[in-house]
Parts: structure tokens; C-alpha cells; sequence
């Protein structure tokens, strides 16, 4: 008997059975790959932690090895500056003194993010980085570039226990990535301002 | 055994779907400005086309007419999510910048193009190697548009510095336009250009 390969029946059989074939095959492959994947997406926050931190040479392969020796800590704060358990703003802590900490904010066309590390004396960054999902190359996109990123070390946060607003070189034909950068540190100090005025204090 | 020659060289050349047969464009507007990203990139839809064709052909008389799109989608899809998930475990930074080009190779006309039009009436062998094919012809105008890109645009080829130092200190730029993406369907428009100069049979005539 031939089959018709046109016949309400078929079709349906067909699909149904195409479809559990394929949902098997993505399932057990993504259920494979997961670990990796995860590992990568740990090992990518762990560079930026560390390159914003000032620390030369990090790359994919010595990330963990790196992170390892050089994080000492890693809290989370609540509002008014103290670690607790159910505070909501992460905090790295690298070579006992560095404060890195993790920013999030909106480019021209999608989020942007970051880290910045701030020095022992609780008033002074020491670096930044940024990362983005989708502005647009050789303009919003520079801010990844070393040029950009660069001329935030050495910067005041903090003036008579005051958050001073950052300020920088904007990227020419990017305003408004520039504006959600200068948002974003702006936003990210205001929230540690407590614990930031707290190790200045203590600096002092 | 000639024939199945042709089938991988003639896209290289004289049916080259993104020069002759305009297919792909988009794509290869966004993931040109740097080499690597470009080489994935021809490396993953040549790997889909191949495979898919291959599939496709392979079901080629047991798939219902009414929903054969749809059938080819679903190969073509689980083709991309796999390709997608192996870059993100295997080739982070690499997925990293071609981030949602991935998933939008299954949007590229020369996949479906080729199921259409070459796997549905031939053998499981010749559609593959057409795939390759077709594949392989995407990725050498990839290749060749992200050569220039990437060295003009930035003085680097995959990565390392190509333009030396010196030139910079004696007054040379990088061309900042290149990065853009209306530079790359300039520099596929010249491709076009220099091959049909040079293959006069290819040229329209417009004479009328």
C-alpha cells in the first residue's frame, strides 16, 4: 500500500514526529553544553572584575587561577553600607582593599554595564570597565576601548564626605551612550555612597 | 565526477550567492568589520547549508508538500540553535560579537534558496556538496569584504597589529567609515564590479 504523503493523517504524524526529534536533540544538547557555557559566562564577569581592578594580562585562561588569588572577598551590601545577607548591592573586594563594584545602566540602543574599582582610600577610582550588548561600533562601542576606559583611573568620587558628579571626555557622535555611562556611574555611586563615605572616613 | 566539481566550485565563482545571486546581504553587512568574527560566521552557515541541504534531501519524499516550509524551518532552525549553543560553549567572544547573527542565519535566503531549489529534486550527496558550496562561496566574500574592513578599519588582521606603528607617527588614520556598515556594500559592490568586468558574459543588457 502507498502511503499518501498528502493526507491530513500523514501530516500530522509527520510533524509531530519531526518535532519530538528535534525537542530531544535541543534538550540533551543544551543539558550537555550547560556547564560550559556557564563557565564562561563566570570566567567573562571575572575579567572584567580583575581588569578594572587594574590587574594586567587577564585573559580566559588564567582568569580563574587570577581571581582566585587576588579576590579576597566578595559581600553583598545593604542600603545603608553594611554586608548582610539580604543586602541587594554586590561588592568585590580585590587585594584586601580595592573596591570593585558592578554598574548597570541604558545605552543608545541597549543596556551597557561595568565595573568600577575604587582604591583603599574609599574617594579615588582606580579603573573602570565597560561592556555593551548593542550600540553602535567605532561610536557608543568605544567605550570598551582602553582609550576610553583609561580616563577614568585617578578620578575624586568624594569631596568633604560629598559624591561629587563623575565627569569625562564624552565620545564625539555618541551622546547618548555617553550620557547613559556618566547616568550609570552617577546612579551606581549614589547607592554606595554609605559604604563609600564609610572607608573614606576610616582612611582618614 | 566532474559534475559534483562543479557543484563546489561554481558557487565560488560564477554563482556565487552573495555576488551573483544577491543573497545573504545582510548578514554580511554586520559581521564583516572584524576577520574573525567573519570566519565563524562563513564557517557556521556553510556547516548549516551543508547539513540542512544534506537533511532535506534525505527527507526529500516523505515530506508532506502542504507543510514543506514549514519542515525546512524546523531543520534549519535546530541547525542554528545548535551551532548557536556550541559557539556560546566553544568560542565565547566569537558568539559574543556575532551575538543575534547567529540565530539570524535562519533568516539567510541562500539556505532556504537551496533547499528549494537544489535539495528538494536531488540526492542526499549532491545536495551536500551544493550546501558546501553555496557555503563556502558565502564565506569567501565575507572573508574578502572583513579583509579589507578589518585592515583599513582598524590596522589589524584577526586580531594583530598589521599596520606598523611608524605609519601612525608619520600622520596615517584609520578610516573610521569602514567600521560602518554602509562600507561593506561598497566594498561587495566592488567585488561585483571587478567580476563582472571580468566575466563580460554575467553583464545585463540594458539596451532597450
Amino acid at each position: 500500500m502507498k502511503k499518501d504523503v498528502n493526507s491530513n493523517r500523514y501530516i500530522f504524524l509527520y510533524a509531530t514526529i519531526l518535532i519530538i526529534i528535534v525537542a530531544v536533540l535541543l534538550t540533551v544538547t543544551a543539558l550537555w553544553l550547560q556547564p560550559f557555557q556557564d563557565r564562561n559566562k563566570k570566567n567573562e564577569k571575572r575579567i572584567s572584575i580583575l581588569t578594572a581592578a587594574g590587574i594586567p594580562d587577564v585573559n580566559a585562561k588564567n582568569a580563574p587561577l587570577l581571581f582566585e588569588k587576588h579576590c579576597t572577598g566578595s559581600f553583598l551590601l545593604d542600603e545603608s553600607g553594611n554586608i548582610s545577607e539580604s543586602g541587594t548591592l554586590p561588592l568585590f573586594v580585590i587585594d584586601r582593599q580595592i573596591s570593585v563594584i558592578p554598574m548597570q545602566g541604558n545605552g543608545l540602543w541597549g543596556p551597557i554595564w561595568g565595573y568600577l574599582a575604587i582604591a583603599a582610600d574609599g574617594k579615588t577610582i582606580l579603573g573602570a570597565n565597560f561592556d555593551h550588548k548593542s550600540e553602535t561600533p567605532g561610536l557608543g562601542g568605544e567605550i570598551t576601548t582602553e582609550k576610553f576606559k583609561g580616563q577614568f583611573s585617578g578620578k575624586q568620587i568624594l569631596e568633604n564626605g560629598n559624591l561629587v558628579p563623575i565627569q569625562f571626555d564624552a565620545i564625539t557622535g555618541a551622546t547618548k551612550t555617553s550620557n547613559g555611562v556618566k547616568e550609570m556611574i552617577d546612579n551606581t555611586l549614589e547607592k554606595y555612597s554609605a559604604y563609600l563615605t564609610r572607608i573614606a572616613e576610616r582612611g582618614e | 565526477m566532474a559534475n559534483l566539481k562543479k557543484l563546489i566550485i561554481e558557487p565560488l565563482r560564477k554563482t556565487n550567492p552573495v555576488t551573483v545571486l544577491v543573497l545573504g546581504i545582510c548578514s554580511c553587512l554586520a559581521v564583516t568589520a572584524q576577520l574573525k568574527p567573519a570566519l565563524v560566521m562563513g564557517l557556521s552557515v556553510t556547516v548549516v547549508t551543508a547539513l540542512s541541504n544534506f537533511i532535506i534531501s534525505l527527507l526529500r519524499k516523505g515530506i508532506p508538500n502542504r507543510i514543506r516550509i514549514i519542515v525546512q524551518l524546523v531543520v534549519v532552525a535546530t541547525l542554528v540553535i545548535l551551532i548557536d549553543q556550541f559557539l556560546k560553549a566553544f568560542a565565547y567572544d566569537v558568539s559574543k560579537q556575532l551575538s543575534v547573527y547567529v540565530g539570524l542565519i535562519i533568516t539567510n535566503c541562500i539556505i532556504m534558496g537551496r533547499l528549494e531549489a537544489f535539495a528538494l529534486s536531488h540526492g542526499p550527496g549532491e545536495s551536500f556538496l551544493d550546501g558546501l558550496g553555496n557555503g563556502l562561496g558565502y564565506s569567501l566574500i565575507l572573508v574578502i569584504v572583513a579583509f579589507f574592513r578589518e585592515l583599513f578599519g582598524s590596522g589589524t588582521l584577526l586580531g594583530y597589529q598589521v599596520i606598523p606603528q611608524s605609519f601612525y607617527e608619520a600622520g596615517y588614520q584609520n578610516n573610521g567609515l569602514m567600521i560602518l556598515p554602509p562600507m561593506a556594500l561598497i566594498v561587495v559592490g566592488v567585488i561585483i564590479w571587478i567580476q563582472r568586468t571580468r566575466n563580460p558574459e554575467m553583464q545585463e543588457n540594458n539596451q532597450n
